[in-house]
């Protein structure tokens, strides 16, 4: 009970993170890096 | 329920890993971490999971990732020339059979070090590999900290997840790596954007902390203990009330203990008597030997070179006959004793120049965190105020596991390689927007005024270097 506890809370919490990271441009491209840089 | 649980996830990180390849290094990570396919994994035992995950995080970064800022360092040329030299030990080792067996995980968990740099070109992915790191090992932190909370902790006694006393679930390494994330929890609670900071990331945190202070009390793991003393020690370089630090800490202790489990004062107290303790005997014993071996083979003895040891010492037999206690002292012989120790096992398996890579290494992360930390700490500026923490906290994740691996054989832990390569992904990239930072400056700035300029935050062309 304890082992399906600890497993959910933190797979719930790392499909939500994944899935905002599938929203965010800035997962490949820096802002802080921008378009300024030409490499 | 687990099992089709856990191939769900796996399955689904891979999918969503074909719009955004980056997951693919996020699964590699997970799978090494938390080992899921250990967990139960009825459903596909033979699939190599982690090497699925392997090739798809490096094609996906060789097909699809722009490769923008991606930067060769001197530490992962020192990790290449690591994992060159444990090639070279494996084929003179003394024992073929057992060197080749951990070379295959050696290998693996090296070139990740050197590669994971590779694909942290933003702050977003470093960030993203940061919570990904913590959260996985939180899943064995969070079980361990409920069942000690709930009375089920003891030595040896802790069960997490597996039956097994290998990787991150060997009680000493999960007591070092839990009080090792407490720094990255605290930076995630605090600049994090995945999941921005407000009242249940912080409550969250909270408990995951707690959680990782309750480990080393659960596994009775005198390393965690010394852990938690060098986390507090270090905290106290970035607490702004220090005078209120040390008393809340105090008190946090004097209130915990009567909380303690009996059992667990009991293993403590054997940290000052050794000589009493079989466990810290052999230890000793088994340094003096490596140290004597290394003069022998200087260039090491390749993997598991320890299985050749055999030593006799003296231990004290206790015997109490009603109300007289008698202490003999007995011969006992030992043999093919693990290193107990990071240090002396690099000195025993990879000789002299194993040793000198190997903290040259750790050496190089600790002073270059401490260079970012320096350079960013009185920055203000959006976008420029997570970098010194961050490169705190890996330090500190580092120090730790320092203090931590002294104890035991954890020179290759694949999570601690994965902060290396975390570590170095930052480096790269403070040095890289610093750099970019200065250019158009200097472009603008004429000659005479350059060097107040570049005096005042960035310290101008002396960059990170």
């Amino acid at each position: 009970m304890i082992d399906l506890f600890a497993l959910a809370l933190t797979h719930g919490l790392l499909v939500v993170a994944a899935l905002r990271l599938l929203k965010r441009d800035d997962l490949d491209k820096d802002p802080e890096l921008g378009p300024r840089s030409s490499e | 329920m687990i099992d089709l649980g856990l191939f769900l996830f796996v399955m689904g990180l891979l999918a969503l890993g074909l719009r955004r390849p980056f997951l693919w290094v996020l699964a590699y990570l997970y799978i090494d971490i938390l080992q899921p396919q250990e967990i139960g994994w009825r459903f596909s035992a033979a699939l190599p999971l982690s090497l699925i995950a392997f090739c798809a995080a490096f094609a996906g970064w060789l097909l699809a990732d722009s490769k923008r800022g991606a930067r060769f360092g001197l530490r992962q040329g020192l990790l290449l020339v690591l994992l060159a030299y444990v090639t070279l030990t494996t084929s003179w080792a003394a024992f073929p059979e057992f060197a080749a067996l951990k070379f295959g995980w050696v290998w693996k968990a090296l070139v990740f070090a050197i590669f994971l740099p590779l694909t942290l070109t933003t702050r977003l992915r470093i960030e993203a590999v940061t919570l990904l790191m913590v959260l996985t090992a939180g899943a064995i932190v969070i079980d361990g900290g409920i069942k000690t909370a709930t009375g089920g902790g003891g030595y040896g006694v802790l069960y997490l997840f597996v039956n097994d006393n290998n990787g991150m679930y060997e009680s000493s390494t999960i007591a070092t790596v839990s009080i090792a994330i407490i720094p990255m929890i605290l930076w995630l609670a605090r600049h994090g954007t995945i999941f921005p900071p407000d009242w249940r990331v912080r409550m969250f945190a909270g408990a995951l902390i707690f959680s990782c202070l309750l480990i080393p009390v659960g596994t009775e793991a005198r390393t965690g203990l010394l852990c938690i003393g060098v986390l507090g020690l270090l905290m106290l370089r970035n607490v702004k009330r220090r005078a209120a630090y040390v008393l809340g800490a105090a008190s946090l202790v004097l209130v915990a203990l009567p909380f303690l489990p009996q059992s667990y004062f009991q293993r403590m107290d054997t940290i000052e008597e050794h000589d009493e303790d079989k466990s810290a005997s052999t230890r000793v014993a088994v340094w003096q030997w490596t140290m004597d071996y290394a003069r022998e083979h200087p260039m090491g003895g390749g993997f598991d070179a320890y299985r050749g040891n055999t030593f006799t010492y003296k231990m004290p037999v206790v015997t109490s006959t009603g109300n007289t206690t008698a202490v003999q002292y007995e011969k006992v012989t030992d043999q093919a004793r693990a290193y107990h120790s990071a240090i002396f096992e690099m000195l025993g398996e990879q000789g002299y120049p194993g040793l000198a890579l190997w903290l040259w290494i750790h050496a190089l992360g600790l002073w270059q965190m401490e260079r970012i930390r320096r350079r960013w700490k009185n920055r203000t500026a959006p976008g420029e105020t997570w970098q010194a923490p961050l490169a705190s906290a890996l330090q500190f994740a580092q120090a730790i596991y320092l203090v931590g691996s002294l104890f035991q054989g954890i020179a290759y832990q694949p999570f601690v390689l994965m902060l290396v390569g975390l570590q170095c992904g930052v480096w790269t990239y403070c040095k890289r927007t610093d750099s970019l930072k200065d250019k158009p400056r200097r472009g603008r700035v004429p000659a005479a005024g350059r060097a107040k300029a570049g005096g005042a935050v960035t310290a101008g062309a002396r960059a990170l270097r």
